[in-house]
């Protein structure tokens, strides 16, 4: 547990260090867009690139090292494994910087096929990509498989997604954090699974020269990379689930209605990524029809028992609000209205004045910064405060969550504007048609300074804390 | 040695390939298939340069040098190659794998269409940014509809925090009776939801009669209209295309469309300058978009597809009479 503890610490360090960088990269892109950035330009698909992979990577190893951190209180990830992680992460980082900074690649976040080998970079750098990809999703994969053996060393398989609940039986306490990252897990092999085809498939046209099919190519990929952005997610939600009532002082504990709903989003988690290829015509119509169905269905359990749970945990209770509790609250929030967007993108008709317009990363970064974001950081908060226990200021953490609230929903109003008329995604300039997108832009990146000065306060609130926890440990 | 020196004369000329008959028209359609995505010959500059008169205004033997290795001469940091790379949005002109010979040929065919064409005219000043466009619906209700939802579970949550100000037990008995009626209203309204939308989605059935077909090729950094199929890149060149796409206003319309190379979008933008529908367009497959075009006017094409450095300036137009 205590090893599992200090790569946490690890793991926080690299988020510490990165994510400010990729947040600066998302102002540069707003920047360029805005026309502020004349000469600057060139570089700004190889920079969307690296933003999207490094924030997507980001997040979900993050995610994982805290869930790996509560896992430990109740089984025995491999240290070994956690550390494999690490260094496999760390590698795949450095190759990711090579083939964007030395060989410009661009082919942006999920490079759908066969676009990393027709693009103006040299054929080096999508292969530094590809060999990136693999180290960081052979790691991950294998993480993703230890912790579910940690799991599986306790609870047989139906224990731990809590089927023991649903015949009445509940002699054997399953924590709901417990239960909600068994799903991730079963949902992020599936995902890894489908990355190592999709790469698989990449490395055969580029050995034998045998081409992939687009259609094919662009449902792994997006099954991948759906499903890998919403198992983190969930994770960030387990983290609620296992810290929050300590601040409210109630129990969340697990019951017959979280078994389903959880039990319920590993299904619908699996087909939803329909709802991406919604604009393929050729996709048959059934699968569309399976999306639109799946994302409504997933706001269910996600609005009925994860939301309204935590409303009522809340409710009326004697809180101590600090910067975890405060944060994991607000998490809860923007994955809320995130997923209100995200739920009006999946209505087909809809999509196909929302497809590819600002829209989209306008409901993504409301659930991965103010959703996901939040979550993760709030527990690295609580983790580093509960070593250290340093003395804290509630009203200097709410100023500090004002800025990062402030900051962030100004920046996801631009996108959803954007989205609103129809200014596409990922256009490094606008035409002159479009050039109301430049003005939102503008915009944009003063909300996003605005978020990066509070994170940078919180880095200093956290960090004090954090050099604690590792003099401590 | 006689005999060794007619199989290497037999070689030498098989590299050289068979005598061109006529080159310019080889030229064509070479410069369909690999040039016309980013130049015209007279019709102002695209993604790359004009090339009306290229032959006059640069020595030969670097126009075939820069049409065969252009890479290697920006990695020289030949001077013009840089200021045009620099001046061209720094997109870096593809290595197309061309001969000597089909640079040849190319050049004869912009030689021949130079002097067929009049150089274009000045264009008129683009504005750099025009009025903000009126917001249409649907977008304008899915926006109201987002900001309302948000609105009530930011008040929501706010109403909640608030409470924790006066703490006292909570009757949980009653809590799952609100749960119970929160669960019942949002399915039935999910469903209502679905049955209202799911009819409306965009997909034609086989039995669509349009009043016409346009064929649609996209491929990097332009779309190419057609009253023909267009399959694969070898068609370019030998298909008629439609430089400028007119349509009548209320016409059913079918666009079949499919891409060359990598995957982009067609995202048909309205007079409102508001999108009004799109597909993807895919390599190897052929999606069929249907609309009706009722009011007359401009409208444009944008690629909604990320599909690499020009993907920005991917764009074309219809006008609708």
């Amino acid at each position: 547990m205590r090893a599992i503890y200090s790569q946490t610490l690890y793991w926080i360090a690299v988020t510490f260090v990165l994510f400010p960088i990729l947040v600066l990269l998302g102002i540069y892109m707003r920047t360029v867009q805005a026309g502020g950035l004349a000469g600057l330009d060139a570089w700004f698909y190889p920079m969307m690139t690296l933003h999207g992979v490094g924030m997507v990577g980001v997040w979900y190893v993050a995610s994982m090292a805290c869930a790996a951190n509560v896992l430990a209180k109740y089984v025995a990830p491999s240290p070994a494994i956690g550390r494999l992680a690490l260094v496999g992460t760390v590698i795949g980082v450095v190759l990711l910087l090579v083939c964007v900074f030395l060989g410009r690649f661009a082919a942006g976040w999920y490079f759908l096929y066969p676009l990393p080998f027709k693009g103006e970079w040299p054929a080096w750098a999508a292969v530094v990509f590809l060999l990136s990809l693999t180290v960081l999703g052979a790691t991950w994969l294998v993480w993703s498989l230890d912790l579910l053996r940690a799991i599986a060393s306790k609870y047989s398989l139906s224990q731990a997604l809590g089927w023991h609940y649903l015949s009445g039986s509940g002699e054997l306490a399953l924590p709901p954090a417990v239960l909600i990252i068994t799903v991730s897990l079963i949902a992020s092999v599936a995902a890894l699974v489908a990355g190592v085809v999709v790469l698989v498939l990449f490395y055969f046209e580029l050995l034998i020269g045998a081409p992939s099919d687009a259609l094919l190519m662009k449902n792994l990929i997006f099954f991948f990379g759906h499903t890998l952005v919403n198992l983190a997610m969930y994770l960030g939600v387990a983290l609620a689930y296992e810290v929050l009532p300590q601040y409210a002082g109630r129990p969340w504990k697990t019951n017959k209605i979280v078994v389903i709903s959880w039990n319920t989003v590993l299904l619908i988690v699996l087909v939803a990524y329909f709802h991406h290829l919604y604009m393929d015509f050729v996709q048959p119509g059934v699968l569309q029809y399976i999306g639109q169905i799946a994302s409504y269905a997933s706001a269910i359990p996600a609005a009925v028992v994860t939301i309204f749970g935590a409303l009522l945990l809340v409710y009326r209770a004697k809180m101590r609000w600090n910067l975890a509790s405060i944060l994991f609250y607000l998490g809860l929030v923007g994955w809320a209205i995130g997923g209100v967007g995200a739920v009006i993108d999946s209505t087909i008709s809809a999509n196909v004045r929302l497809h590819n317009t600002l829209w989209v990363p306008a409901h993504f970064h409301t659930y991965m910064v103010a959703g996901l974001v939040f979550l993760v950081v709030a527990y690295f908060y609580h983790a580093c405060q509960e070593a250290s226990a340093a003395p804290e200021s509630t009203g200097y953490h709410k100023l500090l969550a004002a800025l990062l609230v402030i900051g962030a929903y100004g920046f996801f109003l631009m996108f959803y504007l954007s989205g609103a008329y129809s200014v596409p995604r990922r256009f490094a300039l606008y035409p002159a048609e479009l050039g109301h997108g430049a003005v939102y832009s503008g915009i944009a990146a003063a909300f996003a300074a605005v978020f990066l000065l509070g994170f940078v306060l919180y880095l200093v609130e956290t960090g004090r804390r954090w050099l604690k926890a590792v003099q401590a440990a | 040695m006689r005999s060794l020196l007619m199989p290497a004369l037999i070689f030498t000329l098989a590299l050289a390939g068979p005598a061109r008959a006529d080159p310019a028209a080889e030229g064509k359609v070479l410069f369909e298939q690999k040039c016309a995505s980013c130049h015209t010959i007279g019709g102002g500059d695209r993604i790359g340069p004009d090339l009306h008169g290229v032959a006059e205004r640069r020595p030969q033997e670097w126009l075939l040098r820069f049409v065969t290795e252009p890479d290697k001469m920006i990695a020289a940091k030949d001077e013009v190659a840089v200021r045009l790379y620099e001046k061209y949005n720094r997109i870096i002109m593809p290595n197309l794998g061309l001969a000597e010979n089909d640079a040849r040929a190319l050049l004869a065919h912009i030689q021949a269409a130079s002097s067929a064409t009049p150089p274009a005219a000045a264009a008129p000043p683009t504005p750099l940014r025009m009025p903000r466009p009126q917001l249409i619906a649907p977008q304008s209700t899915i926006l109201v509809a987002f900001l309302a939802l948000a609105a009530v579970i930011i008040a929501v949550f706010a109403w909640v925090a608030l409470s924790t100000r006066s703490p006292a037990e909570v009757d949980v008995k009653k809590a799952y009776g609100v749960r119970k009626i929160f669960f019942v209203t949002a399915s039935v309204v999910l469903v209502a939801l679905l049955i209202a939308t799911l009819p409306r989605a965009p997909y034609a059935g086989a039995d669509v009669k349009p009043d016409r077909i346009v064929h649609v090729a996209a491929r990097q950094f332009d779309f190419v209209f057609s009253d023909e199929p267009i399959v694969s890149a070898s068609d370019l060149g030998r298909v008629p295309t439609i430089q400028r796409l007119e349509l009548k206003a209320g016409a059913l319309v079918e666009f079949r469309v499919t891409a060359l190379d990598v995957n982009h979008g067609f995202g048909l933008y309205g007079p409102q300058r508001q999108l009004l529908a799109q597909t993807q367009a895919m390599p190897g497959y052929v999606n069929r978009l249907v609309v009706r075009l009722a009011e007359p006017g401009q409208y444009k094409v944008f690629c909604l597809e990320y599909c690499a450095a020009g993907h920005h300036l991917m764009q074309s137009g219809v006008t609708v009479n």
